[in-house]
C-alpha cells in the first residue's frame, strides 16, 4: 500500500466520496460536491470557449484587421472571411451579443434574431441531414432482398432469415405504435408482436445499462484503490 | 421462507454488495475469457486498412469526465493502434468538457511508443505524426466544415500552434484525406457524422459508445453506416486485446482488467433480478 502524494488526488477521493455519499441518503457533502462540480465545468467552459475560440477565431483576426487596416490602409482582402486578418468575423460576434439583450428591460426582443439564424440553420441543415442519412437507409437496410440470401453477395441463408426477422419486427412495432385504428384482429396481432419485439428491445437497451452504470463504478474504485490508496498495482 | 424481507430490503445493502463485488476482483485479479464481437473486429479492421500515406484516422470524441472509465480505454486502444501501424491521427473534441482528456491519451500513448523508440524515424512526433485540432463549438460546424476544409475550421490546434505550421494538417485538407472517423462517445456523434457528413462527403465513420446507448448503434452497423463500433467498456477490452496480439504490446489495458468486475456484478445483478421477482410474486400471492 502507497498512499498518493498527490493533492490532486485527494481531492479527487474526497469528492468522489462526497457524491457517493448519496447512496447512504442525501447530505450536505453531496450538495457541495454535486455544487462544486457544475460551478468548476462551468468556469472552465467559459475560460476555454474565450482563450480558444472566441479570441483566436474573433478578436485576433478583428484586432489584426484593424492594424493592418491603420498602418496600411483598408484592402479588399481584410473581407475575405477565410483570411487570418479580416473585418467579417465582427458580424456573427455582434449576432451572437445580441443574446445579452435578453438582460435590458425592453430590448429583450431582439434575442429573437439570434435564436431564430439559430434554429433556422439547424432545422434547414439537420431535416435534410435526417432524411438523407437515417431514415432513407434505414428504410434500405429493413427491406428482404434476394442479395440477403446471396453468398456471393455476402449474404447467406442465416442472413436472409435474419433480415426477414427485422422486417417482422419493424412492421410489427410500427403496428403497435398505429393508434389510428383499434387494434382488433390482424392488428392486434400485428401490435402483439410488436410488444415482444420492443420488449426484447428494452431487455437488449437494460442490459446495456446496467454495463454501463457498473464500468462507471469500476471506474472509480480502480482510482480510489489505484490512484489513492496504491492497493493495486 | 419470509420473501417479505426481501421485498422490503434496504437498497443500501444491494449497494454495499454490489460495492464488494466490484472491489474483489480488483483486488484478486482473474483472467476473464471473451471473445470479440464482429462489430468490434470490423472496426478494427477498418482502421487497420487505412493507407497511411494517403489518409489519417480522425478521432473525434465528445466524452466527458463522467464516462472517463468507459469511453478513455478506447481513445487510448484506438491511438496505439494506429501509432503500432503508423497512421497519422487527427483529433478533435466535439464537447469542451472531454478536451483535456484528450491532450492526456495523446501525451500517454506518445511517451509510450517514444519509450520504445530507437530513432528520430521511428518516435511519434506531433504535428507530423498526430495533430490535436481542439474544440470548436457547435458540433455540426466543424463536422461539416472539415469536408471543405479542416484548416478553415481549425485555424490553430488545441495548444494554440497553427495548423498551417504543422506538417500532418499541411496534406489533410478535408474528409479525402481521412480514413475513417471514429467518433468516441457518451452520446450520440457517430451518428451526427453519419447524418451530416457522410451522404455529403462519403467519409467512413466507426463509433466507440458507453453501453448506454450501444443499443441506437447497431442499426447503422447493420447498414454499413457505421464501419463498426466498440459498445461500452466490453468492446473497449475487445479493441485493446485485437491491438495488443496483433502488434505484441504489453502496456497496461485498463478494460480488459475490469471485465472481471464487469462479469461479476453482472452475475450479482442477474440474481437480484431473480430473486427480487420471486420475492415479488410470492407476497403478491399472499396479498391476494
Amino acid at each position: 500500500m502507497s498512499l498518493s502524494t498527490d493533492i490532486w488526488v485527494w481531492i479527487g477521493a474526497f469528492l468522489t466520496f462526497c457524491i457517493y455519499s448519496f447512496l447512504y441518503k442525501d447530505n450536505p457533502l453531496y450538495k457541495f460536491g454535486e455544487h462544486l462540480y457544475v460551478g468548476v465545468a462551468n468556469g472552465w467552459s467559459l475560460a476555454f470557449m474565450y482563450l480558444r475560440v472566441i479570441k483566436p477565431v474573433m478578436v485576433q483576426p478583428f484586432g489584426e484587421a484593424c492594424r493592418i487596416t491603420a498602418q496600411e490602409g483598408l484592402r479588399a482582402e481584410l473581407f475575405n472571411p477565410m483570411a487570418p486578418a479580416n473585418f467579417l468575423v465582427i458580424i456573427p460576434g455582434l449576432i451572437g451579443c445580441l443574446y445579452f439583450t435578453r438582460f435590458i428591460p425592453g430590448q429583450a426582443w431582439l434575442v429573437r434574431f439570434p435564436i431564430g439564424i439559430f434554429m433556422g440553420y439547424y432545422t434547414g441543415v439537420a431535416v435534410p441531414a435526417v432524411i438523407e442519412g437515417s431514415m432513407f437507409p434505414q428504410m434500405k437496410g429493413s427491406m428482404v432482398t434476394l442479395a440477403k440470401f446471396d453468398a456471393a453477395s455476402g449474404g447467406g441463408f442465416w442472413s436472409g432469415i435474419f433480415a426477414i426477422i427485422v422486417l417482422l419486427g419493424v412492421l410489427a412495432t410500427l403496428t403497435y405504435f398505429f393508434f389510428s385504428k383499434e387494434h382488433k384482429g390482424i392488428t392486434k396481432v400485428g401490435a402483439q408482436t410488436g410488444i415482444v419485439f420492443v420488449m426484447i428491445a428494452f431487455g437488449a437497451s437494460f442490459g446495456f445499462t446496467v454495463m454501463a452504470r457498473v464500468s462507471l463504478a469500476i471506474g472509480r474504485m480502480v482510482f480510489l484503490l489505484r490512484d489513492w490508496l496504491g492497493i493495486v498495482s | 421462507m419470509n420473501w417479505d424481507r426481501f421485498a422490503s430490503l434496504d437498497r443500501r445493502y444491494i449497494f454495499l454488495l454490489m460495492a464488494l463485488v466490484i472491489i474483489i476482483p480488483i483486488l484478486v485479479p482473474m483472467n476473464i475469457t471473451m471473445g470479440t464481437m464482429r462489430v468490434t473486429q470490423d472496426l478494427f479492421d477498418t482502421v487497420d486498412a487505412i493507407d497511411r500515406t494517403k489518409q489519417a484516422l480522425m478521432i473525434s470524441s465528445d466524452y466527458t469526465p463522467q464516462t472517463e472509465a468507459e469511453n478513455h480505454p478506447m481513445i487510448i486502444a484506438l491511438l496505439r493502434h494506429a501509432f503500432a501501424r503508423r497512421i497519422p491521427v487527427l483529433i478533435n473534441a466535439l464537447y469542451v468538457e472531454g478536451a483535456p482528456l484528450l491532450d492526456q491519451a495523446l501525451k500517454q500513448v506518445t511517451a509510450e511508443f517514444n519509450a520504445r523508440a530507437t530513432s528520430h524515424a521511428d518516435s511519434i512526433i506531433y504535428g507530423r505524426d498526430a495533430v490535436y485540432l481542439g474544440w470548436q463549438p457547435p458540433p455540426i460546424v466543424p463536422i461539416l466544415s472539415m469536408g471543405q476544409s479542416i484548416r478553415g475550421i481549425y485555424p490553430v490546434d488545441y495548444y494554440g500552434t497553427r495548423t498551417d505550421s504543422l506538417a500532418l494538417t499541411q496534406w489533410t485538407h478535408n474528409y479525402d484525406q481521412v480514413g475513417i472517423v471514429v467518433a468516441i462517445t457518451s452520446g450520440t456523434s457517430p451518428l451526427w457524422y453519419v447524418m451530416y457528413a457522410q451522404p455529403k462527403y462519403g467519409v467512413k465513420v466507426g463509433g466507440g459508445c458507453t453501453a448506454v446507448n450501444a443499443p441506437d448503434f447497431y442499426p447503422y452497423c447493420e447498414t454499413g453506416q457505421l464501419s463498426g463500433i466498440m459498445a461500452g467498456m466490453k468492446g473497449a477490452a475487445e479493441y485493446e486485446a485485437l491491438v495488443a496480439e496483433k502488434f505484441d504490446l504489453e502496456d497496461r489495458r485498463k478494460a480488459t482488467e475490469a471485465m472481471a468486475s464487469q462479469s461479476a456484478a453482472h452475475v450479482l445483478m442477474m440474481v437480484l433480478i431473480v430473486i427480487g421477482n420471486i420475492a415479488f410474486f410470492a407476497t403478491r400471492g399472499r396479498k391476494s
